[in-house]
């Protein structure tokens, strides 16, 4: 009988290059804060916060998403999932450190001043009976308040969950702990999803970006940009699952789990387009000029090229490459639209943010992808040392020969 | 190696030792055997409904639609919102049937067949309201777009209620067509049992010819993937659509991005919830509690404390942007017409709020999740919440107009408009009747399909795979 490789050791390679990408990314970093962030200039400091901001969110985001993956399979009684599920987990394991950083950004784009918020601005909230009006939502107490409660509880509640999936490593449970075990995932599921509906589905994405457009506003705004961290977190898991199949780790994971994991990027990338097509089809249709606004420089101005592009990327491709039953099960294809669907959504996440910020000329340049490097990089390294911390099968977990007899 | 295999902490599907005979028998036995008493009362009261409904819209087609009390301000009120109401109620079966196959989901076998059969009873009755809300129904055909005599009469493409045309009507037919093509198998089945001869002509014909060759199955089961396929985006469109009729619009109250996928929560929400109410029922009716269990109930009153929680973040969503806003129509509408309790029609708000938000949190215990009592009536209270949402919606939106002059007076409806709505109860359980007495209840092919391995005594022989370490298991399916 073969014995199943538990323990992912880092390849060097894989080492060197996300040491690399970091290094690439600090550069920018640097390169950035001394070219932009210092300028005199307001616009170009706006430029280089924004940048961090939407990759701090990004990446916050889509890590989360694993979490809200396991939880949700879990409440749903899932078994396919048990088999890789170390993946999911160890990319949770960033929602901690990037939160930090989130939330390091954000609130020194609150409390310096900058013009990213402009709420934060009491001059010109005294001046504005709409902003006066929001300040009991829209006010910096608040803010650093619920983005700290965000992020703490995000990782309090994660870790919680990755620490009860520890106990299916230790020894061989009989139904009785097997139920129990089970109630107790269930429990902590629950509180995890309670909590990310009441930031991630609801509040968080209208004071962390809605906001930047102090008075724009629009309810599908959260849930759209839900579908668009699942939708990239799922790729996200799928690029692991592929690299770890490919170095022969997970032995019961095989095409047939994969080929599910392709039915959630292909599934939610429709889903992501049916969001974005409610939000903009209604506010094209009605047309009320303090709604089309936000997409009036989107659509008609510089940012119409990447507008279209978010559109191709997202939409297009997964929905003519990742259809076919065949292309599911291929390690390459999924490979190549995971990431073309996680890149995809960084420009979504781009347009948002960057279009809010600097409506006259789109700055996507080496700064941009220099921030991403960095974010790349610390990614690989995180997960790749969570993984190799635990165990990669939950061997004695109740649901795993389920997940071992699956299949499409 | 095919392993039938699962956990043996999940719930067995089917209870009892039952052979594939046994399923037969228990499903096929209330459409051969003389309908109930009791099924004999249900059937003529919903008939005695829907002569009642029929009266009502003779009345109005009759008289014109003065014979309701619509006004000029409130141009929509109980026959739309019952019309979204039903549309909503038939979300469920074509997710059970649809969605859930995708996610593959066992539990659905027990119930998709009912719940097919009511989203496509439910659907038929809401056609009934935007037809014969149209006044002059013989011109109803004007709704077809076709190359015509009217001159440059033409419907009119940029309008959400001409897509409802459409919507409605692939889903009404994607539905029929999924149900039916479920049913061929099941139809031989009882075709093959009859000991009349007009029986078997009956259920042969119904039956297509259905020999259960190999060639059938595989052609059976390649049409239920492409039929599944398709229903998928139309459980979304339908009332994604439906609520584009509102959200298009620059009405406060209505105009707001997040209703379609707001909507299509609400209306799983609602079918879910008259699923049940009929599930409650019918298991105990026909004795077919071994395969619809406590876990079917229990698995779709979790469907309903989940998508009720969506709904109610929703509701809370659209409230505070009331707010958040600052536009004082939208504020007007949120936080005077409906949040407060105190205005004319505050009352249906928090009718609403109640029923769908904070009741179904209920379901967060399992042991209200597998009480009848509390399923049934809960079931019962989703339905009038939802009803509640539709009319607070429709009503409290446009009874204050932009211009005070023409604000409304209450409105409460005529008894043609009640008489119309409680005839479409008539024809809901008048067909459901006549489905459960006619029709297998449950898809037989299907639970056969899942027996072996959900089933109670095939899951019994699955303990020793269980006290198998995971290594050794995986070593022995792989060889």
């Amino acid at each position: 009988m073969a014995s199943i490789r538990q323990s992912f050791e880092i390849p060097g390679k894989m080492k060197t290059w996300s040491f690399a990408l970091m290094g690439i990314g600090i550069v920018a970093l640097i390169a950035g804060f001394v070219t932009k962030g210092m300028s005199k200039d307001h616009h170009e400091q706006d430029i280089f916060l924004g940048t961090l901001m939407y990759n701090t969110i990004f990446w916050t985001l889509v890590c989360n998403a694993s979490m809200f993956f396991l939880c949700v399979t879990t409440m749903a009684w899932g078994g396919w999932q048990q088999s890789f599920r170390r993946i999911p987990e160890a990319i949770s394991t960033m929602v901690p450190i990037f939160g930090a950083i989130t939330l390091v950004v954000l609130l020194y784009v609150a409390f310096s001043g900058s013009h990213i918020y402009h709420w934060t601005d009491t001059v010109a909230v005294a001046n504005d009976p709409i902003l006066k009006g929001k300040s009991g939502f829209l006010n910096i107490k608040f803010f650093t308040i619920w983005t700290v409660l965000a992020i703490v509880l995000w990782s309090f509640l994660g870790w919680r969950m990755r620490k009860l999936s520890a106990q299916a490593d230790e020894a061989a449970m009989d139904g009785e702990t097997g139920a129990k075990f089970i109630l107790s995932n269930t429990v902590r599921a629950a509180t995890f999803l309670v909590w990310f509906g009441l930031t991630v589905g609801s509040t968080v994405p209208w004071l962390w970006m809605m906001s930047i457009d102090a008075h724009w506003y629009s309810t599908m705004y959260s849930w759209y940009n839900f579908a668009s961290t699942f939708v990239a977190g799922m790729s996200l898991v799928a690029l692991w699952v592929i690299y770890l199949k490919n170095k022969g780790y997970l032995e019961y994971t095989n095409q047939e789990h994969l080929h599910d994991v392709g039915k959630f990027m292909f599934a939610f990338s429709v889903f992501w387009t049916y969001l974005w097509f409610s939000q903009y089809m209604l506010i094209w249709y009605s047309n009320q000029p303090e709604e089309t606004i936000y997409f009036k420089h989107r659509v008609q101005g510089p940012y119409k090229g990447i507008f279209f592009l978010n559109l191709i990327i997202n939409f297009i491709c997964p929905l003519l490459i990742l259809m076919k039953r065949s292309a599911k099960r291929n390690y390459t294809l999924v490979t190549f639209m995971a990431v073309l669907i996680i890149f995809g959504h960084w420009i979504d996440y781009y347009q948002q943010i960057m279009g809010s910020i600097s409506k006259e000329h789109v700055t996507m340049g080496w700064l941009d992808f220099g921030i991403l490097s960095l974010f790349v990089g610390m990614m690989i390294f995180g997960v790749s040392k969570a993984l190799a911390s635990k165990p990669l099968i939950p061997k004695y977990h109740p649901f795993l020969k389920e997940s071992i007899v699956h299949h499409t | 190696m095919s392993v039938k295999y699962e956990s043996q902490l999940r719930e067995p599907l089917v209870y009892g030792n039952k052979t594939y005979h046994d399923v037969t028998e228990d499903i096929v036995r209330p459409i051969e055997a003389k309908p109930s008493k009791l099924w004999y009362i249900g059937f003529y009261i919903s008939v005695c409904l829907l002569m009642f409904g029929v009266y009502s819209v003779y009345r109005e087609v009759t008289y014109g639609i003065g014979q309701w009390n619509l006004n000029k301000t409130i141009g929509w009120g109980w026959d739309i919102t019952n019309f979204v109401w039903w549309v909503g109620i038939g979300h469920a079966g074509t997710l059970i049937s649809a969605i859930l196959l995708l996610f593959r989901q066992g539990w659905r076998t027990g119930v998709n067949r009912a719940a097919e059969a009511m989203t496509i009873f439910a659907v038929m009755c809401a056609g009934q309201f935007p037809i014969f809300h149209m006044g002059r129904v013989w011109m109803a055909f004007f709704v077809l777009p076709y190359p015509n005599s009217r001159g440059p009469l033409w419907v009119n493409f940029n309008s959400p209620l001409l897509w409802d045309v459409f919507a409605i009507s692939t889903y009404f037919t994607v539905s029929l067509l999924f149900w039916y093509s479920g049913l061929i198998p099941d139809f031989a089945t009882v075709r093959d049992r009859a000991k009349t001869k007009l029986r078997k002509h009956l259920y042969g014909v119904a039956a297509f010819g259905w020999t259960g060759s190999t060639k059938h199955w595989q052609r059976h089961e390649s049409l239920s993937l492409v039929l599944a396929g398709l229903s998928t985006p139309l459980v979304l469109s339908v009332h994604t659509i439906v609520s584009f009729d509102f959200a298009t619009s620059v009405i406060p109250g209505w105009h707001t991005t997040i209703f379609p996928p707001y909507f299509v929560a609400g209306a799983i929400f609602s079918g879910f919830a008259m699923v049940q109410s009929l599930m409650v029922v019918v298991r105990k009716v026909f004795g077919l509690t071994d395969y619809i269990t406590m876990g079917h109930i229990e698995a779709m009153n979790k469907v309903i404390v989940l998508t009720g929680s969506i709904v109610g973040i929703a509701y809370l969503t659209e409230l505070f942007m009331g707010w958040y806003s600052q536009n004082k129509y939208e504020g007007y509408t949120f936080w005077y017409s409906r949040a407060n309790l105190f205005s004319p029609y505050g009352w249906s708000y928090w009718g609403m709020m109640a029923c769908n938000v904070l009741s179904p949190q209920i379901f967060w215990f399992r042991k209200m999740r597998r009480n009848l009592f509390v399923t049934f009536f809960m079931s019962v209270l989703v339905n009038i919440g939802m009803w509640f949402e539709r009319f607070v919606i429709i009503v409290t939106s446009i009874y204050r107009d932009y211009l005070p002059s023409s604000w409304s007076v209450y409105y409460s409806p005529s008894i043609w408009e009640i008489g119309f709505y409680l005839g479409t109860f008539g024809l809901f359980f008048t067909c459901f009747f006549l489905f459960a007495k006619y029709f297998p209840t449950i898809a037989i092919a299907e639970i056969k399909y899942v027996l072996k391995t959900t089933g109670e005594s095939y899951k019994d022989n699955m303990a020793t795979i269980e006290q198998k370490q995971a290594d050794e298991f995986a070593h022995e399916y792989a060889h």
